[in-house]
């Protein structure tokens, strides 16, 4: 009897749980999402704010353009203390809304103060750069591998100790 | 005529002498490869037999050649019958005897300190035996504790009915001993399995339910208690092997390596008493490359035990556990894309760790009725978790207890004790906090003339814990049995229980991933009331029934969670808990098919009752079976566990974005199968056992983003000298 009732149940078993292998994979394309946050507060002169990542470091004022950009989020609202982020929402680069996995040098959030859109590199200003593992000494590389979206990546900026700034500023 | 004479001679004196000469002997073991003195050996045919001696020898000599049926019986074990043919020369055999755990009536003592069969037991209770953790090659017991019924693992964390969830390793509300001394760490209150041995163990002892009655802060869930084997009387040398591997998980995205994962262990005991003194020392190296990346581990693990005799009444047993462990952290996986894979930024990260315990047992017997116990104990821990920057802790825990067994009259059963501890802990994590407690307890067991056993005991503890202030606690219990009739027995209890915080929970202060935990310096003990109620009946030789009900109130409930005014997380006393459920069991053991057959159901409720929300990592229905099949030295089985799907996770770490789909969870398929044999490889005893894990390679978690094992395979070989 035990047998027969093992084996009943062992059907039971392989037929509730043969055909499901349990947890899948979700199926997505690469990308990233994050939380920024900010402390301390806005200056009053700031005219825009975006997230911004670069595929090669900024070694000096002529790795801050179009070529390097890779990525400028919609325009962060002033005055907000947190802001979630994602790849999959619209932004102004790339238009497409698809981000390509790869290896970027630099993530940062920077602020302008002109009236008008510029992308000379002395009228930006980075409050907020992407460290990994909490290392802040240097900039952290965002990795994006083959169809994975990455989260977690979380940038605090600091409004009374702003992070150190790439060459060609101010 | 002459020559005639002399070739008939010639045969006559060889036909007499030379089978004359023919014997049969060999060596009797049980199935842990310990000698069995005093084994009957009869030869069927002729009535003819004879006895082991101390080292578990025999000889049965002035044989003819023929067929002999040779039966071994042994009181406790099952008797074997052996065919051996003797043709023209003697032969030697081994012998094996399995033991007969239903037939002698299991003894635990855990429940009173003393010891007790687990029928006249006023609380639930279980019992891993070591046979089954050779059997399944269990070379962590938390994976032993898996098929307990009412034992829930997530990960590494115990919760005995539903008594815990998951706080990544910050406190326990189950106390783990080995042979009685507490066991858990200084820093974090939390028990660390893979530091046993299991292969010195005789059996695992499980209490359900409050035990701080006796034990204590910790036991508030229940207890677990490691009994380690007897030191043998003759020299024992134990060697096992094993070695296994992990399948290619399901997906290929998710084969992060391209290849089978292997896992292998070295385990070296030798045993032996030498006039009063006896001795067993132990080594093991046990090394895993890990389904998961950057989730190795290479563990040594060195045991000793000594048992030295002064007189006939007073003794010493030392222990000393050394662990010493290199391992990857795996926290939670990158996705469910990368379930195998942990967040890039935990790639090569190394957690070193040792834990050593030193710890004494001197046994005085005062009188007939009167038993002192002296123990002692240090736990020294210290681990860093290599990360930026980097985490490390180093705890001094002393325990110390008095324990008196008094034999009042027949009737009356009485054991008395005090306790203390103080720990010291060194930490990045939880500063340097120091720690004091002490204990005090009686509890008192009656047998009336009715078959009726009551029990009475409560513990004063006291606990102080560096700038918290001091706590007490009052624990009473009571509890009865009652023997309705040989097939019928009732238990019931009722206790509360108490843990104090752990340095862990109160002192944590670190900040990753932008999460930030900070202490509360006003952390309480937390508390509950425990009843149970349970029957046990057995309606027919091969049938065992076991039904309990349970109902657990936990008052100031300890668990991390959110601070709103500064979205800090911290442990505070947030819960008001309620955990309802019952448990029912069945047993058929058939001796006439060799097999054996346990199944157990348990319906847990377990509430937060203020915010009317189930309690995280509780599932509702879980369900256990085992089939065992024995056929002389050959062994067989299935188990099969069943979770229903937990209703609640750690949603913050989620909703932070930590753990990325971190959501996914699913009920629980698991089915194991094994097979074993044990037989002779010349004169060695020798074992061998099979073991295939997660055969279906049903993929599922117990914590949040970290899957757990998936199919693998394992072969072990034990043998013993």
């Amino acid at each position: 009897m035990p047998l027969c009732a093992f084996s009943v149940l062992l059907c039971v078993t392989i037929l509730l749980s043969g055909c499901d292998k349990g947890i899948a994979p979700k199926s997505g394309e690469a990308g990233f999402s994050g939380i920024i946050t900010f402390i301390g507060q806005w200056p009053d002169s700031v005219t825009r704010t975006h997230l911004v990542i670069f595929k090669d470091p900024l070694n000096s004022s002529a790795d801050f353009s179009l070529q390097n950009l890779r990525y400028v989020s919609n325009e962060i609202p002033f005055g907000t203390t947190t802001y979630n982020f994602s790849s999959k929402d619209s932004s102004v680069i790339p238009g497409t809304g698809l981000f390509e996995p790869g290896e970027y040098a630099y993530v940062a959030v920077a602020q302008q103060t002109t009236e008008n859109v510029s992308l000379i590199r002395a009228d930006w200003f980075v409050v907020g750069v992407y460290y990994k593992n909490n290392d802040t000494t240097k900039p952290g590389t965002l990795v994006i591998p083959e169809n994975t979206f990455v989260e977690n990546i979380n940038i605090i900026c600091d409004f009374n100790n702003p992070p150190p700034q790439p060459p060609g500023g101010k | 005529m002459k020559y005639i004479s002399i070739i008939f001679i010639f045969i006559l004196f060889t036909g007499i002498t030379y089978p004359q000469s023919l014997s049969i002997s060999g060596k009797v073991t049980d199935s842990r490869l310990n000698p069995l003195p005093n084994v009957n050996i009869i030869i069927s045919e002729t009535g003819r037999g004879a006895a082991t001696n101390v080292e578990g020898n025999f000889i049965i000599e002035n044989l003819l050649p023929g067929e002999y049926d040779l039966e071994f019986s042994f009181i406790g074990y099952e008797s074997q019958t052996i065919k051996v043919v003797l043709k023209d020369k003697s032969e030697k055999i081994n012998v094996v005897l399995k033991e007969l755990p239903v037939e002698t009536e299991q003894v635990i003592i855990s429940a009173s300190k003393y010891e007790q069969r687990i029928s006249e037991l006023p609380v639930s209770a279980e019992v891993i035996g070591a046979e089954i953790i050779s059997q399944k090659n269990f070379n962590n017991l938390e994976d032993a504790l898996r098929y307990v019924p009412g034992i829930n693992m997530t990960d590494d964390q115990i919760s005995i009915r539903g008594s815990s969830g998951y706080s990544r390793g910050a406190g326990s509300r189950v106390l783990l001993a080995i042979d009685g001394l507490p066991f858990y760490t200084g820093d974090t209150g939390e028990t660390i399995w893979e530091v046993i041995p299991v292969h010195v163990l005789e059996r695992v002892e499980i209490i359900k339910g409050a035990a701080s009655s006796l034990y204590g802060s910790t036991a508030i869930g229940g207890v677990v208690n490691l009994i380690t084997s007897k030191i043998p009387e003759d020299q024992i040398i134990y060697l096992k092997s094993y070695i296994g591997a992990y399948d290619k998980p399901s997906y290929d995205e998710w084969d992060w390596s391209g290849e089978y994962r292997i896992f292998n262990g070295q385990t070296l005991t030798y045993a032996n008493t030498f006039s009063d003194i006896g001795i067993t020392a132990s080594f093991s190296r046990l090394e895993d490359l890990g389904y998961r990346q950057n989730n190795f581990s290479k563990r040594y693990i060195g045991f000793l035990k000594s048992d030295i005799k002064f007189s006939q009444s007073s003794s010493l047993t030392l222990l000393a556990n050394l662990f010493t462990k290199k391992s990857g952290n795996f926290v939670y996986w990158r996705n469910s894309r990368n379930a195998l894979v942990p967040p890039e930024g935990d790639l090569g990260q190394v957690v070193n760790a040792d834990r050593h315990m030193t710890g004494a047992i001197f046994n005085q017997v005062l009188s007939d009725n009167h038993l002192l116990k002296l123990k002692a104990s240090y736990y020294y821990t210290a681990w860093d978790d290599g990360a930026v920057p980097l985490n490390k802790s180093t705890t001094d825990l002393f325990r110390g207890e008095i324990q008196l067994n008094s034999v009042l009259s027949n009737s009356l059963i009485l054991v008395s004790g005090v306790e203390a501890s103080g720990a010291e802990v060194n930490s990045t994590l939880f500063g340097n906090p120091g720690s004091v407690s002490f204990g005090a307890y009686a509890s008192a067991d009656y047998k009336f003339n009715f078959p009726l056993i009551a029990s009475l005991g409560i513990r004063y503890d006291y606990n102080k814990l560096d700038t918290l202030n001091g706590s007490n606690a009052f624990s009473p219990k009571l509890g009865m049995n009652y023997k309705f009739s040989d097939k019928l027995i009732f238990r019931t209890s009722v206790g509360t229980g108490f843990r104090a915080p752990t340095p862990a929970e109160a002192f944590t202060s670190t900040t990753a991933s932008g999460i930030t935990v900070k202490p509360n310096p006003k952390l309480k003990s937390e508390t509950n009331l425990t009843i149970e109620g349970a029957l046990n009946y057995k309606p027919i030789n091969f049938l065992t029934l076991d039904l309990a009900a349970f109902n657990n109130e936990y008052y100031d409930f300890i668990e991390a969670g959110v601070d709103p005014s500064d979205g800090m997380i911290m442990f505070d006393n947030l819960v008001r808990a309620r955990i309802q459920g019952f448990e029912f069991q069945t047993q058929f053991d058939l001796k006439e098919i060799n097999t054996s057959l346990n199944l157990s159901y348990t319906y847990l409720w377990a509430r937060d009752i203020e915010k009317k929300r189930a309690l995280k990592y509780r599932p509702r229905h879980t369900f256990y079976s085992s089939l065992n099949y024995t056929l002389s030295n050959f062994s067989a089985g299935a188990d099969f566990r069943y979770w229903s799907r937990v209703e609640e996770i750690d949603e913050e770490l989620i909703n932070l974005g930590l753990v990325p789909d971190g959501n996914l969870r699913v009920e629980v398929f698991v089915l194991d199968l094994r097979a074993g044999c044990k037989f002779n490889f010349g004169n060695i005893p020798l074992n061998i056992f099979l073991n295939a894990n997660n055969v279906l390679n049903y993929n599922y978690v117990e914590l949040i983003g970290n899957l757990a094992p998936i199919r693998n395979y394992s072969l072990s070989i034990e043998l013993g000298i």
